[in-house]
């Protein structure tokens, strides 16, 4: 007899064996945040939003070093983007390969518009001005202390228009960097209202279930029932136009929140209905364990996965809206500055045409909604991938 | 169809191998299998799951995934042609016309929108170019071969008025309607009632008979193999590990692992009784109904659906009661109802003495620690968001035993050691352990508590083979170690018997048959209970 067959003449022995193939030495754990994040880092659009996110909440954080000149001060109205290039053309001294980028002053040439007769405005090859980074600037406080670096000045501390100007001279990039602030601070401050909110109803009605579930739920659909554009509307007349730009603020977010709970609460009604009827929260009342136990430690965690998904797809929505509400002179009342106020002076289709730069924080709108999509399909994929 | 000597193979299988891209790496899940099917012969692969055997099926029918990849000296004959030379197209025109598969779920493989006439005429009207007419005539005959009761009818509904083994049928009646020269039938009745099993099994067997098929047969279960089969390939971990007639491997196995897994059939009996009598729990016409609506949406009325109907019950302490029953008779809600988890309608329980029946769920709290229930699924049955440590813990913090975090732990540890599993797992989470390990981790939980009563509802029927086995010796060392009473529900008679003192027979919210394991399992009174006995234990009828 083999010594192979002389251990399976104990079937039960070697059965039994079988489970000490668990490691025993490893109680390193491999927590439910460290798999999803496993599974994240393989999605290439998640990660992609997920680093534009990043990017976009440092720059709207430290908008005013970001930010090249001062959004509010004007200079040449509706002046076009400066040319950034690494070469220098013509036979002036400076002409040939540069190291450093530079850019060229935006002058009127001598030649007329053969349409308006307005003089063409054009890029000044005879002097470049070179860039730096973290050069001294504008003048602006951080967190209450005085600061003049930037990431980026042009050496000579002639204003750097990268993407333009407005109609009144504001510098388009400033103003849009500037302008993240608002824009998104309305989003998050909204989204986290809606979490909060929307969280504890759709738990509380569909653990409690039954006729208050069902009356609950009527409410609300009136509330996901109720249109939305028309609120905005009469909130606009119902707000004094003096009233101070804080207020309108907070009004604007209360609107959004009032109606935005809603749906989210109903998708956590529906995940707690069925979590409630999983083994696991029956084994939890079988030892004894009382609802706010049941709730906060079995049900709550396995919400939260749903929840953060919906956060991050919910984002884009809101910025959106913003930018929507801004541009009809809804949202936020100047001398602030959002993305939907500066989209405002793209109305005129004559405006677009002349100076198409001035349509630029469309492409903010456009990079910011992408970038919490793409993280939330990413995160969605992670967390839930079936 | 060509005529072959009876000599020749109809499938002549070679080094089957089969690979799985995944994330780093490759996984071979099959490595080197062969085999071969006979005319009017059934070959059947048994293994546990993930053993491989239903990818070996599928590389046959070349109906992998995309990231499978075969390997390169795999060798199949179909006939004597070489099935890797076919074309996609060649290939398609073979599946369902000479070579046919079963899946195991009847529900899914359906299309719920079309009458069953219509999908089995689709088959006939795709390979055969009959007319609608012609087709729908055969679709009668066809199901008239499988024993559907008035075809005639049956042909004009849909699958869902069919029930589960009905639904079987028309699988079979679809995958026979070319004459094929091959069915594969990968786990087709694992998915059906025990009685209905075993009806299946025998139409599939007389099938092949009748029309000289070739039956790959895909399994878990020893009993079918042994019934049904002439060749048996066991295989593991995706390898054949011994292959030959059914009755040598069965009376005299060669490999370890056909031999762990013959002796894996739930045996032995129940410890025996220590002294006596006292009722741990007793449960006098219990009822549990609910409401049913119909009609309109304005005027509808309620009818009353009785689930359990006025059953009595008597647990001795150290005893194991059996609840066996085919699924939708009512068992697993009786016994929640007795463990006051769901409401019941009427009727007494009285649990060591105290009436328990009109408590509330806080008025219950004092008595949550000493009754503890383990789920049939232990993969839901788990909260994935915990550690095993805290997964335990709860029953612990909850009813205030241990009296403080140190003991506590030590209390888990102890709890981990009784049901077999290392106690230095506690930071782990249960996605990191097998169904059977997770299953000791449920028990775990039940006895970190120390109750007196356990509900075991279906705790091993998830489960493969080998760690059934193993689940069953833990449930019977603890009885022995703690004195704990069960009430075990199951509709796997071969587990009763190895576990269970008496047993009660429930159908349709009724007792049918109750009495001792030894007299009821031997002797059965009722047809139920016998058409149960004999479906468990010989499949034969």
């Amino acid at each position: 007899m083999t010594p192979q067959d002389q251990t399976t003449l104990v079937p039960d022995a070697d059965a039994e064996g079988l489970d000490s193939r668990l490691s025993t030495v490893d109680t390193q754990n491999q927590s439910y945040f460290r798999l999803v994040w496993r599974r994240f880092r393989r999605s290439t659009p998640g990660m992609i939003g997920f680093s534009l996110v990043v990017l976009l909440l440092t720059v709207a954080f430290f908008a005013n070093f970001f930010a090249p000149v001062n959004p509010k001060m004007p200079h040449d109205g509706f002046a076009p983007p400066d040319q950034i290039s690494w070469f220098v053309p013509g036979d002036g001294p400076e002409a040939g390969w540069r190291l450093l980028p530079v850019t060229f002053p935006i002058v009127e040439s001598e030649t007329l518009d053969p349409v308006t007769f307005q003089p063409l405005m054009g890029p000044d090859y005879a002097n470049p001005r070179s860039l730096q980074f973290f050069a001294k600037g504008w003048d602006y406080t951080f967190l209450g202390i005085p600061a003049s670096r930037h990431f980026i000045q042009s050496s000579d501390g002639t204003p750097l228009h990268i993407l333009g100007t407005d109609k009144l001279g504001r510098d388009i990039l400033s103003r849009g960097i500037v302008g993240s602030r608002i824009t998104l601070a309305i989003a998050l401050v909204s989204i986290t209202l809606i979490t909060i909110i929307g969280t504890l109803v759709g738990i509380t009605s569909g653990y409690i279930g039954g006729r208050f579930d069902m009356w609950f739920q009527r409410f609300v659909e009136i509330v996901l029932a109720f249109p939305q554009l028309p609120l905005y509307l009469a909130l606009a007349s119902l707000i004094p136009v003096t009233a101070p730009s804080g207020l309108f603020l907070t009004f604007v977010v209360l609107v959004i929140v009032g109606l935005g709970w809603a749906q989210l609460s109903r998708e956590v009604r529906g995940k707690t209905m069925s979590l409630r009827q999983l083994d696991y929260v029956r084994a939890a009342m079988a030892v004894g364990a009382g609802d706010g136990r049941i709730i906060t430690r079995h049900i709550l965690p396995n919400v939260m996965s749903h929840v953060i998904v919906a956060i991050t797809l919910g984002i884009p929505g809101i910025v959106l809206l913003e930018s929507f509400l801004g541009f009809l002179g809804f949202a936020v009342k100047p001398p602030l500055i959002s993305w939907g106020l500066m989209l405002q002076d793209a109305g005129t289709f004559s405006s677009i045409g002349s100076y198409p730069w001035i349509l630029s924080p469309v492409g903010f709108v456009l990079l910011t909604v992408f970038a919490f999509n793409a993280l939330g399909d990413g995160l969605r994929d992670a967390i839930d991938p079936y | 169809m060509t005529e072959t000597t009876n000599t020749l193979p109809l499938i002549d299988a070679q080094n089957v191998g089969v690979s799985f891209k995944v994330d780093g790496g490759i996984v071979e899940a099959v490595r080197d299998v062969s085999f071969t099917v006979h005319r009017g012969k059934t070959t059947a692969l048994v293994g546990e799951s993930g053993s491989g055997k239903s990818v070996t099926a599928r590389a046959v029918m070349r109906l992998l995934s995309k990231r499978a990849k075969v390997a390169g000296n795999t060798r199949i004959l179909f006939d004597g042609q070489d099935m890797a030379k076919l074309s996609p197209n060649d290939m398609r025109k073979m599946r369902g016309n000479r070579i046919s598969m079963i899946f195991q779920e009847p529900m899914s493989s359906l299309n719920p929108i079309y009458k069953i006439g219509a999908q089995i005429s689709e088959v006939l009207i795709l390979h055969q170019k009959m007319t609608r007419k012609d087709a729908w005539a055969r679709s009668i005959e066809l199901l008239a071969e499988v024993r559907i009761p008035d075809p005639d009818m049956r042909v004009n509904q849909y699958p869902h008025q069919l029930s589960g083994g009905q639904r079987q049928r028309v699988m079979i009646a679809m995958a026979l309607a070319n004459r094929p020269d091959v069915l594969i039938a990968d786990e087709p009745t694992t998915a059906l009632d025990v009685t209905v099993q075993a009806e299946i099994l025998h139409l599939i067997d007389d099938l092949k008979t009748k029309f000289g098929m070739g039956v790959i047969l895909i399994t878990h279960d020893l009993t079918v193999v042994r019934q049904f089969a002439d060749v048996v390939h066991v295989m593991q971990h995706g390898e054949v590990r011994e292959s030959g007639p059914t009755e040598e491997i069965f009376s005299n196995p060669q490999h370890a692992y056909t031999r762990r897994l013959l002796a894996s059939e739930p045996k032995g009996v129940a410890n025996p009784i220590t002294d006596a009598s006292e009722t741990v729990l007793q449960g006098d016409k219990v009822r549990v109904q609910y409401m049913l609506r119909k009609g309109g949406a304005f005027r509808g009325t309620y009818h009353p659906l009785v689930a359990v109907n006025d059953l009595s019950l008597n647990l001795k302490r150290g005893e194991t009661l059996g609840l066996v029953g085919e699924s939708g008779s009512g068992k697993t809600t009786f016994g929640q109802a007795l463990m006051r988890l769901i409401h019941c309608n009427g009727g007494e329980i009285s649990f060591l003495g105290d009436r328990i029946e009109t408590h509330d769920r806080k008025a219950m709290q004092p008595y949550r620690s000493r009754m503890q229930i383990v789920f049939q699924d232990p993969f839901s049955s788990l909260n994935p968001r915990m550690s095993v440590r805290q997964i335990i813990e709860e029953g612990l913090i909850v009813n205030g035993i241990g009296t403080n975090a140190a003991d506590r732990f030590e209390r888990m540890k102890q709890a981990l050691r009784d049901s077999g599993m290392p106690d230095t797992i506690g930071n782990r989470f249960p996605h990191e352990f097998s169904g059977g390990q997770r299953q000791r981790l449920a028990i775990a939980r039940a006895i970190a508590l120390e109750p007196e009563f356990i509900l075991l509802d279906e705790p091993t029927s998830a489960l493969d083979l080998s760690v059934q086995a193993q689940i069953i010796e833990l449930l019977r060392k603890l009885q022995r170690e703690k004195g704990l009473s069960y009430l075990f529900i199951s509709h796997d008679l071969k587990v009763v018997r190895a576990l269970c003192h008496r047993v009660m027979v429930m159908q349709n919210g009724n007792i049918v048959e109750e009495g001792p394991v030894a007299q009821v399992l031997v002797n059965p009174k009722t047809d139920y209970t016998k058409r149960l006995v004999r479906a468990a234990f010989e499949i034969a009828t």
